[in-house]
């Protein structure tokens, strides 16, 4: 009963989402603006609920299961994108490769080295 | 018998045992493999329903359409996501400087660079669409693909190969750069590589881990919101 008493608890703030998102206009998918209302929601009440919890432990791992019907229709549109396919994989190897080392440069320069672990990096 | 293929076809049950089969035949060749972190499981479970679904002569838009009854927890799923991003606020508190001052931008040079690429390239809107949100965790992805289109595809093949360059990526520079704050390499592998680099970071170690996830969910929700409103005001 938890997880049905959680599961329900999270439709609710799909529809919240979806009722924020048509009503304001807002430019976020309904389940994004669930999402955000639930944080809202847990973050001023400070507790977290154990039906909310069981449910979103059951959901979370189910993810890349849900996804992968979609990663199927890539097999799909080969010919939809012939010609594009240097400009795509030049723009994913290319692109990953230069945000890595920006992350990794920005958070080097602003990341507190002392504290915590001894893995202080110049 | 071909009425029989037929009547097979259009329902739901087919469709979704085939998803669930696939699914599981992927994880399952994946521990065969020893999981290699250039191949997810989810590569290898769409590939086996790619090849099941050319077998039966299924009509890909016909899957799409009944495999809904089992896809439509995808809402739920990603609302649910507000816990584990819950459960991390006290890190989030502690280090709100840092995170202010590289999160925001982190995020969108991961969108800019590779739609500026593809655009310098000649390709055309609905390629970089299809390509801005590849840092972004897949649900919340698709949700900023329903905002400013793009092929759902596309960008789902566009963010399995990003999360598998990044950890390579990551790997490589982690190296040269001389980098070892597993603080900074699981947040770089978050940001950049949503949980396919979370997969790579809990393997570096808990602390790495919990910084990669937390780089994963304040990149979605920040992409989430910044990347509808640039395609706004940019009027494509």
């Amino acid at each position: 009963m938890k997880l049905l008493r959680g599961f329900l608890w999270l439709l609710v703030f799909q529809l919240l989402g979806h009722v924020a998102v048509e009503l304001l206009a807002l430019p976020v998918s309904h389940s994004m603006a669930g999402l955000l209302l639930l944080l809202a929601w847990l973050l001023v009440k400070r507790h977290l609920d154990e039906s909310v919890a069981t449910a979103s432990q059951a959901l979370i791992p189910l993810l890349a299961m849900l996804i992968m019907p979609g990663v199927v229709g890539v097999f799909f549109v080969a010919d939809e994108f012939a010609g594009h396919w240097t400009a795509i994989v030049l723009a994913l190897v290319l692109g990953t490769f230069l945000s890595v080392l920006t992350t990794l440069w920005l958070m080097r320069r602003f990341m507190p080295s002392e504290a915590e672990e001894g893995n202080r990096q110049a | 018998m071909n009425e029989l293929h037929a009547s097979l076809l259009d329902t739901p049950v087919l469709a979704v045992a085939l998803t669930l089969a696939a699914y599981l035949g992927g994880m399952h060749l994946f521990e065969r493999l020893g999981r290699p972190s250039w191949c997810p499981a989810v590569l290898i479970g769409a590939v086996l329903t790619a090849a099941s679904l050319w077998l039966l002569r299924f009509d890909y838009a016909d899957y799409q359409r009944n495999v809904a009854w089992l896809t439509f927890l995808l809402g739920p799923a990603t609302v649910a996501l507000a816990v584990p991003l819950y459960q991390q606020r006290q890190h989030i508190f502690a280090l709100w400087k840092p995170i202010l001052c590289c999160l925001p931008l982190a995020a969108m040079l991961a969108a800019f660079y590779a739609v500026l690429i593809a655009w310098l390239l000649g390709a055309p809107p609905v390629v970089y669409a299809s390509l801005a949100p590849k840092s972004v965790t897949a649900p919340l992805a698709m949700g900023i693909q329903e905002q400013i289109g793009g092929s759902l595809s596309l960008m789902l093949g566009g963010l399995l190969m990003t999360g598998v360059l990044t950890t390579i990526c990551v790997s490589l520079l982690a190296r040269v750069l001389k980098v070892t704050d597993p603080r900074i390499l699981g947040f770089a592998l978050g940001v950049n590589g949503h949980a396919i680099g979370i997969i790579r970071a809990f393997e570096l170690g808990p602390t790495a881990g919990a910084f990669a996830s937390l780089g994963m969910s304040l990149t979605g929700v920040f992409s989430a919101a910044f990347l509808p409103l640039a395609w706004r005001l940019v009027g494509l």
